[in-house]
């Protein structure tokens, strides 16, 4: 089975699908391989802040006004993607009043529309903030929904011929002399092997960026930066809220429909397919976050997670936050002497369609095309649907209780009729892609009950063998989960892990792997 | 005034243990606790050592095992104290609803994940699940009630499986506590009963979730075996455990019409401690506090789940006297890197350290007070959900310190 495009983009995440949409838009075919499921890398581990460009407006003015204009699109084309929260940058005694005007001047600068408040005024908006703030400034933030966004960058592109392979990852470059034409590609579940055909290749792989062009030997020069998140139980604030400070480590929180994230840390990594949460960060997060929000020691933690980004390097810094949030179009054809090969990578979430409209500008350029741009006036399709949790409520009542049926997830309200649906689409590959799908195991329990209750449903339609075998596909569940929760196992989450490895392991003995061998055991 | 000879602390199944352990010895008994512990979560069988594999002598088994844990607290209870234990426990629990052992050793019952699990004594309702075969068997789940998926069951079983329809109710919010209730009207569950026997295809077991009533589960099981014209037997399933609750409602009758004084809910807010000896402890039931005061104290109040421990970011302490806790030095130790490993998560093993006699030491191997004796799941040095050892610790050192702390 080997394929033919125009152009083949390499990545599933927003920067690819952004791609995809825009191709789509102007007319032109492309093709998609994602190893993973989409938002797999960066885009899906993120802290979902819609930036108003507040966090660079001093020490990078032109990422400032990048991220202004791409947030006043992006409510525009995707307001069903975006919780319009608002954002404060607060000022603490050590942070100083000075840096506050300095940060209100910038801000003017890139035209980012700043309401300078009193700590009193703050404090009525944000209970929960430090009592001692000595000021707040209020700005355009917000709390977007990267899955959704992407995914719907992809549906609309879709619709209008563009073609996605998911869990299908890159082998090899197709060469013919000194041009690329195409890659041969590898279904990660069926491990079957293809080549797909195209004038244009686009490695829009992020921080895998680099292995890409390794299979082409060719190199550029980003670093990778971990970034490492806490999820609260509860939401802490209604606003995003950031210190009005330097940009630093642990001084971003933002409200995500029920829950806050918390973040961020800088690390650089090397290894991209194994990186963890270490403790000292959580404890670094939780003891930095708690200046802004003292009340957060005694917080309930659901999970941690990390992503990797690609930053730009264009000379030699010493911390990784000094490396600007810029993003790169590298033209191979006239950087390395390889036609027919682009990388864009570095920038932000914020960014994608920026990134993604200068991408497909330079192709139809090189075409000699002259089709003009459409992602920033043309709204998503789903533009108007909802995911916000008083949404889901409402739609609980609509409903009578006869018609309502089972809910999978008492935590997150998911209701059996969901999972259905998108198990009749027939795309789902994995359990993970359905958990993608749907607020399953992203409540409380982490899905330490509607996990069993989801494998039920698909071992009752018998699509739990094609998964993989169930209690196979749960451990595998519990392990991913486990990656999560570990780094914020104490206090009360700590009691509800002692209930769910007594389910798990206690009454239902499931047990490693090598024992289930040696014993020969029914999983 | 010291009215009480013993005041137990927890109403899980150590508790319990303990506390009826001291009444039958003729002891005037205050059980104060916050819930059924660990019974209404995990409560089915009763595992003593799941590591022993079946058709080995248990007692064999478990004594050559205290050999090689001697740090074990069934090290402090030997074979002897768990198998006296075990006796006066079924001793609670005469027939129709009565707990068996397959022989001498442990048994395979099906779980509500298609797995088998190897555990001891089993209430008479689980008796047929016991050593099943696949042709001979039919799993039942009942539509709409969740938490018991009858296709994980039967698939992994590799038997037939059915999902019939509940006679009279929908789908709508179907909990195991008010299904079980339901099966304690024998309309519904004669109605039940031919449901399955129009399903049945020559099977002579038939699985049911661990639902069969609260009050009178042998009849339940009796009823539906002479309508279905199978063996039928319970599976357990994710909580709440219905078989649980029956283990804690016969406790709490027992204890209750032998004269022992019962306070539930409110919470344990402090101790008085005075030279090395619990004076009295402080029950919260708002505005009042109130102190209770006794000869003798039992600590058997669970481990996180529970709130007998609990963890900070930098340690895990015990909340109420505050006694010395075995645990890993850091928290970045607590756990293993992969949720599935051979070996027990570290902080699993940390808890309270004791002497024979079940008293708890500090880290000299110093008694810290010489009144409190300390039993159940808080003990260090286990791994209760690795071994299924649950119910077995419960029972053996429940039963050892009640013993202890009465002749002492």
């Amino acid at each position: 089975m080997d394929l033919q495009t125009e152009v083949l983009i390499i990545g599933g995440g927003a920067t690819g699908a952004g791609i995809s949409r825009d191709l789509a838009l102007r007319g032109i075919p492309s093709l998609l391989v994602e190893k993973g499921d989409f938002t797999s890398g960066a885009s899906g581990r993120n802290q979902g802040l819609l930036h108003s460009g507040g966090r660079y407006a001093v020490t990078d003015p032109e990422a400032a006004r990048e991220c202004i204009g791409e947030n006043k699109i992006l409510r525009k084309i995707a307001p069903h993607c975006i919780e319009d929260t608002g954002g404060l940058f607060v000022s603490l005694p050590e942070d100083g009043a000075e840096y506050r005007a300095t940060f209100i001047r910038a801000c003017e600068a890139a035209r980012i529309e700043t309401v300078p408040l009193s700590p009193r005024e703050a404090l009525s908006m944000e209970p929960r903030l430090n009592p001692l703030i000595i000021g707040a400034v209020q700005v355009p933030d917000g709390a977007v929904d990267p899955f959704t966004l992407v995914v719907e960058n992809a549906r609309d592109a879709e619709s209008r011929g563009a073609r996605f392979l998911l869990h299908t990852e890159v082998v090899a470059l197709i060469r013919d002399g000194l041009r690329v034409t195409g890659a041969r590609v590898r279904d990660r579940i069926t491990r079957e092997e293809y080549a797909i055909a195209a004038p244009w290749v686009v490695n829009a792989t992020g921080a895998w960026a680099n292995q890409i062009l390794g299979l082409a030997g060719l190199q550029i020069g980003i670093a990778l930066s971990k970034g490492s998140m806490l999820i609260t139980n509860t939401r802490l604030s209604e606003r995003v809220l950031n210190r009005c400070r330097p940009p630093a480590s642990g001084d971003i929180i933002v409200p995500n429909d029920t829950v806050s994230i918390l973040g961020t840390t800088s690390l650089r990594e090397e290894d991209l397919e194994h990186f963890e949460v270490t403790p000292e960060e959580v404890s670094f997060l939780v003891k930095e976050l708690s200046r802004m929000i003292p009340s957060l020691r005694e917080e309930r933690f659901t999970r941690a997670y990390a992503g990797v980004r690609p930053l730009v390097q264009s000379g030699e810094t010493a911390d990784d936050r000094g490396i600007s949030r810029g993003f790169a179009l590298i033209d191979h054809g006239s950087c390395d002497g390889v036609m027919g090969l682009i990388t864009i990578t570095g920038g932000k979430l914020m960014t994608y369609r920026l990134m993604a409209e200068k991408v497909v500008n330079f192709i139809c350029d090189k075409m000699g095309l002259h089709v003009p741009c459409l992602t920033h006036v043309q709204r998503l399709p789903g533009a108007g649907l909802s995911h916000a949790l008083k949404d889901r409520l409402l739609w609980l009542r609509r409903q009578a209780p006869a018609s309502r049926g089972e809910l999978l997830c008492d935590c997150e309200l998911v209701p059996r009729e969901t999972v259905d649906a998108i198990l009749r689409e027939g795309k789902v590959r994995e359990l993970q892609d359905i958990l993608h799908r749907t607020r399953l195991a992203k409540g409380t329990c982490q899905g330490g009950f509607c996990v069993y209750r989801l494998l039920g449903v698909l071992n009752e339609m018998r699509k739990g063998e094609g998964l993989g075998g169930s209690n196979r596909i749960l451990k595998g569940f519990l392990e991913e989960r486990w990656r999560g929760i570990r780094p914020v196992l104490w206090g009360i989450s700590l009691k509800e892990e002692e209930l769910i490895e007594s389910i798990y392991k206690g009454l239902f003995n499931l047990t490693p792997e090598e024992r289930d061998r040696s014993e020969g055991s029914q999983t | 005034m010291r009215r009480w000879d013993l005041i137990v602390i927890g109403t899980g199944l150590a508790g319990l243990t303990a506390a009826r352990t001291a009444i039958e010895m003729g002891a005037r008994v205050l059980i104060v606790g916050r819930g059924m512990g660990s019974l209404v979560l995990f409560g089915n069988t009763i595992d003593v050592l799941g590591a022993i594999p079946p058709g080995v002598d248990l007692e064999a088994g478990v004594t050559n095992w205290i050999a090689a844990h001697p740090d074990h607290p069934y090290a402090r209870t030997g074979w002897a104290g768990i198998a006296e234990a075990l006796v006066a426990f079924r001793e609670l629990f005469p027939p129709p609803y009565s707990f068996v052992a397959a022989g001498m050793s442990n048994s395979l019952v099906p779980t509500g994940a298609g797995t088998l699990r190897p555990t001891y004594l089993l209430p008479v309702t689980m008796r047929a699940g016991a050593g099943i075969t696949a042709a001979e068997t039919l799993i039942v789940g009942f539509r709409g009630f969740k938490d018991f998926q009858g296709d994980t069951v039967s698939l992994h079983l590799k038997c037939r499986g059915v999902n019939i329809p509940l006679p009279r109710y929908g789908l709508e919010g179907l909990s195991a506590l008010a299904l079980a209730r339901l099966m304690d009207e024998e309309p519904f569950r004669n109605s039940l009963g031919e449901v399955i026997r129009s399903q049945k295809a020559g099977e002579k077991r038939i699985g049911l979730p661990a639902v069969l009533g609260l009050r009178e589960p042998a009849a339940v099981m009796e009823d539906l075996e002479g309508i279905i014209g199978a063996r039928v037997f319970e599976i357990p399933m994710l909580p709440p455990s219905i078989p649980g609750v029956r283990i804690f409602n016969r406790f709490r009758e027992h204890l209750i019409a032998k004269g022992a004084t019962f306070l539930m809910g409110n919470p344990v807010t402090g101790a008085t401690v005075k030279d090395g000896r619990c004076e009295g402890i402080t029950i919260c039931n708002p505005p009042l506090e109130t102190t209770y005061r006794a000869e003798s104290y039992i600590l058997a109040t669970g481990r996180f789940l529970g709130g007998g421990l609990w963890a900070d970011m930098e340690r895990v302490s015990e909340p109420l006297f505050h006694l010395p806790v075995s645990q890993p030095t850091m928290r970045g130790d607590w756990f293993q890197e992969r949720f599935f490993q051979p070996e027990a998560h570290p902080i699993h093993r940390a808890g309270i350290v004791t002497d024979m006699a079940l008293r708890p030491v500090d880290e000299e191997g110093k008694t810290v007070l010489s009144n409190v004796w300390v039993a159940g799941s808080i003990l260090a040095r286990h791994e209760a959900i690795e071994e299924h050892s649950r119910e077995g610790i419960a029972i053996a050192t429940g039963y050892l310190a009640a013993k202890r702390a009465l002749t002492l």
